[in-house]
């Protein structure tokens, strides 16, 4: 059943990035809603979830960008793994903590994928810091944080949680 | 105490038919002194009687708004809700057609296009944009089943778009010709000056590797080369808005702006790269030539 909702989790997640998202760009860049949901896949799954869920996830994406797929396995792998051990190890979750995890994953990302994806020479750290690494992980914290937000808010999360990892 | 009598006497009937015969008589021989006579009398007893007429009009004038604004209206207040979705319903039945227009029109540019130009093309939609905000990309609604491959050039009549860089069986990413990891073979259409575009990070081109003593200036076309496969020769890829020159340097480079405006690339062309060869080139008839700069394909 869970990987069913995930499934058609990412079946509809690719569509909004793809299609709906750039239409509603911050700055010329659009949130990684990607990786949002592999920390929280990560967050509330644990580990091997979050591994999982971010390999599936980056495979995905990168089947639709010109990103290279192995690097977008790694990097989304890693992070659904990392969400997973320090939403193991987080004994409150709230929305604002789940926000400075997000920036912080969503900016150590941001500079694995510049160092693999091996871009052209006028794409250098600082201008990919810049432009695309920051921005995005501002975003993605606020999007991250808000959804999170909306399931904390209306529905009992924590229940939720402790019930998902039986 | 002496009782009111109210029988009517008996003389008092002769009396009223006298009366009577005398205001017979009177409608007969005097009629004008009678009518004044008749409205004297009748003005004040109009007015009293007027009262209770105004308010019983009143009231019924009333009743008949109540009516006419609430009970009857229900059926006004229906037609008008009819008549909004109906205005809604061809609203939206008029945007659909003129998008149709507006798609018919760019489909028959492109079928003109493509018959003009002497290669071989495969039409495609452009179904969305890059998952990542790394690379500058489209991505098409065709893919391997279509026989479309990695490296297989994307034009509208406008110009180039891109290359194709990526496939899975229903679909294709291809980067843009503004991205800075892309690179086609391009030249100067006036002083036949060879280099190489790619783009660059603030979203234009650059053609870069013209040689020094080359006098291309601002506003000279760059089309493409046909020395690297994908793209035949002619195809326009954008306009020279400055040079650069680097002292020492051994080439100078031009920026570019690109003829097409990728966001607003809705259909697009790919050549199929078994009709392209160097020596092909677009014939002159065919719009990418000079095509307007901007312009939707």
């Amino acid at each position: 059943m869970k990987v069913i909702a995930w499934v058609v989790l990412i079946a509809v997640l690719i569509p909004i990035q793809s299609v709906l998202l750039p239409h509603a760009s911050v700055w010329g860049v659009t949130p990684d809603l990607g990786l949002i949901a592999v920390c929280l896949a990560g967050v509330l799954g644990g580990e091997l979830h979050g591994l999982l869920v971010g390999i599936a996830l980056g495979l995905v994406m990168s089947l639709f960008s010109a990103a290279d797929p192995v690097a977008g396995m790694v990097i989304k792998g890693a992070i659904g793994y990392v969400a997973g051990l320090a939403g193991r190890h987080v004994v409150y979750l709230s929305p604002v903590i789940l926000a400075v995890g997000i920036l912080v994953t969503s900016c150590l990302a941001g500079l694995l994928t510049v160092s693999l994806l091996k871009l052209s020479e006028q794409q250098d750290l600082w201008w990919a810091l810049r432009t695309i690494v920051l921005p995005q992980s501002v975003l993605d914290a606020v999007v991250g944080a808000v959804v999170y937000w909306i399931a904390w808010s209306r529905l009992n999360v924590e229940r939720w949680m402790a019930e998902y990892r039986m | 105490m002496r009782m009111v009598n109210f029988r009517i006497p008996y003389n008092t009937g002769r009396l009223v038919l006298v009366l009577a015969a005398i205001f017979l008589l009177g409608v007969f021989l005097l009629p004008g002194q009678l009518q004044r006579v008749s409205e004297q009398i009748g003005g004040p007893i109009g007015w009293v009687l007027s009262w209770p007429l105004r308010t019983v009009s009143g009231l019924s004038n009333g009743v008949a708004d109540l009516w006419n604004s609430y009970v009857a209206l229900r059926g006004v207040e229906a037609e008008n809700q009819e008549l909004r979705r109906e205005l809604e319903y061809l609203k939206g039945q008029n945007s659909q057609l003129r998008e149709s227009a507006a798609a018919t029109e760019r489909l028959a540019a492109l079928l003109e296009f493509k018959r003009q130009a002497g290669v071989s093309m495969v039409a495609a939609q452009v179904i969305g944009r890059d998952t990542g905000n790394w690379y500058r990309t489209i991505i098409l609604n065709k893919g391997e089943s279509d026989g479309f491959r990695p490296d297989m050039g994307v034009i509208t009549p406008a110009g180039v778009v891109g290359r194709i860089v990526k496939t899975t069986a229903a679909t294709s990413v291809v980067l843009l010709v503004t991205d800075p990891n892309n690179a086609i073979a391009g030249l100067t259409q006036r002083t036949r000056d060879e280099g190489i575009v790619e783009g660059t990070i603030q979203g234009t081109a650059r053609l870069k590797y013209i040689p020094m003593l080359s006098n291309a200036r601002p506003g000279d076309r760059v089309v493409t080369s046909g020395l690297v496969g994908g793209f035949p020769r002619g195809l326009a890829i954008g306009t020279i808005t400055r040079i650069d020159k680097e002292e020492g340097g051994l080439f100078q480079s031009a920026e570019l702006v690109p003829d097409v405006d990728s966001d607003q690339v809705e259909e697009v062309l790919v050549i199929e790269p078994s009709t392209v060869s160097s020596t092909d080139e677009i014939r002159p008839g065919a719009s990418s030539v000079n095509p307007k700069p901007k312009s939707k394909p």
